[in-house]
């Protein structure tokens, strides 16, 4: 009986995890199983024939034919690369930049003026649609005519006009700063949040043992921020790996596209134009997920250090402490009313 | 089963909150699918006009630009019971619609009791035009377009006085080889021009839309990825524009080639390719002349139209209707279905779409630019003259124009394939690939995409 | 005490700090500016030059463009308005819950549901867009707003951040605390935990009604009906097809369109800068 009391909060877990659950499992549930499920079957095409297994040309089931026809897409490949490439070009720029203005917003020895304003000003290009964003940087490098163009010219940095659209560097480092530049003030918000969950008391403590702010930051701020920035590390790398608003609509109908073809785009373009192909963007798809996977697990596997691997025993160990303790008492207030009672 | 069990919970949900669900469909309702403003206004205009008839509009509005209408629109057909009435196609992808994997959707014309063969006659409808809207399966109309897209070349009057002493659309014909099926004459031109510091087009984007439809066979034959030696010749062409320097290499749909149209660009640009709804759409805003001033300025007036050196269709809205749809219809409803698509892609008496179209009459007559129109009987007895062209009748090149073109070079996928290959186009002319090169990169594309097979 | 403060170095550094963040500042301002004056030019003026400093005369044409093409910006914003909002309160709240039972409870599957939900976050968003609007068309869910809405009740991002930011910042003793004071699980929640994380809820709340509000595809694709029509879904309107676009109308249905999202983040971002001063409460 008091066994049954003493993890009695445990169904409190249960229930408030259930809306969750419920709403993924309507919502989501049947779309998921339906790509997996199409991933191995003929679906192909406006009206798909009567759906199927893949089959060879033998008429032999042959389940991961979709699979192996997206592992040896040399466009496939491409576009991997190319996903790959333009998060790397705007995630390090990125986590560096919200990092020196999350830090230097949060120490009150910098104390730099209209930081609220500063703060609230770097997140608002989130806030303007990718669409937008993307007409308005493709007029700024436009060829011929366009402002950057202009600027370049005037400052007597280039002679003759650029043609930034028909450049791979050019189109992927263009990319890769509009990615920066809507996300780096969404990531500074982020590790402000997380600096400030910092106990006061650990600057304190090394503010008493005379370090500076450089060893502050290094040995009180960093640590300290492992999980925010694994949080961080995690998301973009998720978001980075579904690009494709920018890389999409950016110089829509022109420039070098090849380069800035992100897998997502891939996985769009499989399903939505020429042949539809939905078998192969649900297999596309799927592969996408494992990558996003893998990393993922590598990245917490990284960020796990021994300190963390300690402090989870030592959980455990106070959560058994507690238990028993929890226990103990009840059996005391028992005993108590028991003896009460007598 | 799993799905039964899905759709009863979402039921209940729905029901829950009191959120209409789908409508019933109502009689007397005219559904219309669209992508623009534009064959909806037309409905509207005919059932405002017909009031007796007692039939309402309504419309669903999908735009192109972020890639949702076609997802949208075939939902709509695959649903059956929501599919709509008249829906609107554009050229780009009107082929999937009418000879490709979403024809079967399409009732034909005369499933909805128009005499489509005697129809097409009496209207003189351009032979691309029914060719595009021919179902090959049964060989019936399913879809016709109200504008004649057949393309001429639009030049700058000032330019050409300055450099050849007339402007004369028939000497200037000549100058460019108008009607040769052969680009030679156009080099020439070129290079006349640039000794006046003139460019002679814009971009490539402009040459494109000629080389594509005077190519002898389509993007597909038999199932395989076939390159027209007419088609890849852009790229010897766009390189030829480029070294030469007798373009300012714009973009199309870019700002510098709107500039290019109002005499701002990097140096004057003597013309532009393009059908009618090119000046009525694009170049008549750009040239300079705001509605709202009576005085022309920029290049108003300055233009001219004359045969291009070959023939070609460009663009065009076609419209249809969903043979699910027309066989929910009672008669009545089916006869009101009927006559709005006759009126607008059929009809020629002086109240049809095409005539008001044509004479610039039809949004009440609101500044709106005369337009080419489908029917050439229309065109016969409207007049084409213009301001913008100087007082030119644009009819005078624009109604033959329909003849050269053709629908017979087209594929279901010609908007796909045709974005890869100017990409690569696009990669050889900026020295990223050679030749080969660019070629390879083509194919690599296509293969991705269509399920054709690719050597 | 550090008297360096002073030195010509530090007022150099200073300096350079100031003109970088103003820089970054003028480099967020300036697209709101260019759309703002890109609402006042016609359509040619943008397309022949699209980027502008200085406003034009055409903002009275530009609306009458709004007009003929059936964009209704009252019921573009209440629509708007319901998805987006109905949205980001399930998704702050559930989430928060969802957080609060992994952080409080010790419960078995504990560990095995948050790596469901990290696992479930890493699910490319291509894999159920195809078999989630398929299936609304099904179960006839087309032309409302169910489908935009409740999904968010499952919003495995902002779980995770929920987790990470109470991991610390909720201790486990205050909870333990209300149970001796008689509190309920529930009340607990609601009255003890949801404020400690105001801070929290604030930020996610801007993310979530942001990318709401700006989603086009899925309510393109779902909402047929013009009068279920979004802000974002009526702007793309106005964009048409490219070969006639109107193009200042279109900076002007954006312009209206970023408004009421302005004024959430602000209303909202006082939470942040006020977290802020709470957190340098010190020494």
């Amino acid at each position: 009986m008091n066994k049954k009391k003493g993890v009695s909060y445990a169904k409190w877990g249960y229930i408030f995890a259930l809306p969750f659950c419920i709403a993924y499992l309507i919502f989501m549930v049947y779309p998921i199983i339906y790509t997996v499920v199409i991933g191995f079957t003929n679906m192909k095409g406006l009206i798909p024939p009567p759906l199927d297994f893949v089959r060879d040309q033998a008429g032999n089931i042959d389940l991961f034919a979709n699979f192996r026809a997206i592992l040896s897409d040399s466009m496939f490949k491409l576009n991997l690369g190319n996903t790959f490439l333009v998060w790397g070009m705007n995630f390090l720029p990125q986590i560096v930049l919200a990092l020196v203005l999350a830090v230097m917003f949060t120490n009150n020895r910098t104390k730099i003026r209209g930081q609220g304003f500063f703060k609230v000003v770097f997140y608002m290009p989130n806030i303007i649609t990718a669409a937008t964003i993307a007409m308005l940087f493709t007029s700024l490098f436009a060829y011929k005519m366009g402002p950057v163009n202009d600027l370049l010219k005037t400052l007597g940095i280039i002679e003759t006009d650029i043609n930034f659209s028909v450049s791979a560097v050019a189109s992927r480092l263009i990319v890769a700063f509009i990615q920066f530049w809507m996300w780096y003030g969404y990531t500074m918000i982020i590790l402000i949040s997380g600096i400030l969950g910092i106990s006061p008391e650990l600057f304190e403590a090394a503010d008493i043992d005379g370090a500076n702010g450089w060893q502050k930051f290094l040995y009180v701020t960093l640590p300290n921020l492992k999980t925010i920035m694994l949080y961080t590390l995690v998301t973009s790398m998720i978001g980075g790996m579904q690009m494709f608003d920018i890389p999409f609509l950016y110089n829509s109908n022109g420039g070098d596209k090849r380069s800035i073809r992100t897998a997502s785009i891939y996985i769009y373009e499989k399903a939505f134009s020429g042949s539809n192909w939905y078998n192969q963007a649900a297999a596309a798809s799927m592969i996408m997920f494992l990558i996003i996977g893998v990393l993922a697990v590598i990245i917490f596997f990284m960020l796990r250090d021994k300190d963390e691997i300690a402090q989870h025993k030592i959980e455990r160990a106070k959560e058994k402490e507690f238990r028993a303790e929890y226990k103990r008492v009840l059996k005391e207030q028992k005993e108590k009313a028991k003896g009460g009672a007598n | 089963m799993k799905k039964k069990l899905l759709a009863a919970l979402l039921s209940v949900a729905m029901v829950a909150t009191l959120f209409a669900g789908c409508g019933k469909k109502e009689e007397k309702v005219i559904n219309v699918m669209a992508f623009t403003d534009e064959v909806p206004k037309m409905v509207q205009a005919y059932l405002d006009a017909h009031k007796d008839l007692g039939y309402t509009m309504k419309e669903t509005i999908v735009a192109t630009t972020d890639g949702a209408y076609q997802p949208a629109l075939d939902e709509m057909l695959k649903s059956k019971d929501q599919a709509p009435d008249i829906y609107a196609l554009e050229a780009a992808f009107v082929l999937k619609y009418t000879q490709g994997s979403a024809s079967e959707f399409a009732a034909t014309y005369d499933s909805l009791g128009i005499e489509t063969a005697s129809a097409l006659k009496a209207a003189e409808i351009a032979t691309y035009a029914s060719e595009i809207g021919t179902r090959p399966s049964d060989k019936a109309v399913v879809a016709l377009p109200y504008q004649a897209t057949g393309g001429c070349f639009i030049y700058r009057r000032s330019l050409a006085k300055d450099t050849w002493g007339t402007d004369d659309p028939a000497v200037i014909s000549q100058k460019i080889g108008g009607g040769s099926q052969s680009w030679d004459q156009f080099w020439v031109a070129a290079e006349e021009l640039k000794a006046k510091g003139y460019g002679i087009i814009s971009g490539d984007g402009d040459i494109w839309h000629a080389i594509e439809n005077s190519s002898d066979q389509a993007w597909v034959v038999d199932g395989k990825l076939t390159i027209d030696p007419k088609r890849e010749a852009l790229l010897d062409v766009s390189k030829k524009l480029k070294d030469n320097n007798y373009h300012n290499e714009t973009q199309d749909w870019q700002d510098a080639w709107f500039a290019d149209m109002k005499g701002e660009g990097e140096k004057q640009i003597f013309g532009f390719f393009g059908p009618a709804w090119l000046i009525n759409y694009t170049m008549g805003d750009n040239c300079g002349n705001d509605k709202n001033t009576p005085e022309p300025e920029g290049t108003f007036g300055d233009w001219a139209v004359t045969d291009s050196p070959v023939g070609f269709c460009w663009g065009g809205t076609y419209v249809a209707s969903a043979k699910s749809a027309v066989e929910n219809m009672s008669d009545d409803k089916k006869a009101v279905v009927a006559d709005i698509i006759k009126w607008i892609t059929l009809d020629t008496d002086e109240n049809s779409l095409q005539y008001q179209w044509a004479n610039g009459t039809f949004n009440g007559g609101d500044g709106s630019t005369k337009d080419t129109v489908a029917s050439a009987a229309v065109m016969k007895k409207s007049d084409g003259s213009t301001g913008f062209l100087g007082g030119q009748n644009m009819f005078d090149y624009f109604v033959p124009a329909g003849d050269y073109a053709t629908g017979r070079n087209m594929t279901e996928y010609d908007e796909t394939i045709n974005s890869c290959w100017r990409e690569a186009v696009r990669a050889y002319v900026a020295g990223n690939v050679d030749r080969d090169g660019a070629i390879a990169q083509f194919k690599e594309a296509v293969k991705s995409k269509v399920d054709i097979v690719v050597e | 005490m550090d008297k360096k403060k002073n030195s010509v170095g530090s007022i150099v550094a200073r300096f350079f700090i100031y003109f970088f963040l103003i820089l970054l500042a003028a480099l967020s301002i300036l697209p709101f500016w260019i759309m703002a004056v890109n609402a006042t030019r016609n359509t040619p003026q943008i397309q022949q030059h699209a980027l502008s400093l200085l406003p034009s005369v055409h903002i009275k044409t530009n609306w009458a463009v709004f007009e003929a093409k059936s964009f209704a910006p009252m019921t573009g914003f209440m629509n708007s308005m319901i998805v987006s909002a109905g949205a980001t309160l399930l998704s702050v709240y559930f989430s928060s819950l969802t957080a609060y039972s992994i952080v409080v409870y010790r419960w078995k599957f504990r560990r095995a549901f948050f790596t469901f939900i990290m696992a479930v976050l890493m699910i490319p968003s291509q894999v159920v867009t195809i078999g989630f609007y398929q299936m609304m068309y099904k179960v006839g869910l087309n032309n409302n707003f169910l489908p935009l809405i409740l999904p968010s009740i499952a919003a495995p991002a902002v779980v995770f951040y929920m987790k990470q930011y109470m991991e610390p910042a909720l201790p486990l003793e205050i909870v333990q605390a209300a149970r001796v004071d008689g509190a309920g699980e529930f009340f607990t929640f609601n009255r003890i935990a949801l404020p400690i994380m105001k801070p929290a809820i604030a930020t996610q709340a801007i993310f979530a009604f942001v990318q709401k509000w700006n989603e086009l595809f899925m309510p393109t694709v779902l909402l047929t009906d013009s009068k279920k029509y979004t802000m974002p879904m009526m702007v793309s309107l106005l964009k048409g097809d490219i070969y006639k676009t109107e193009l200042g109308s279109v900076y002007l249905g954006l312009t209206l369109t970023v408004l009421p999202l302005f004024v959430v983040y602000f209303l909202l971002s006082k939470y942040i800068i006020a977290g802020v001063a709470l957190g340098s409460v010190k020494g």
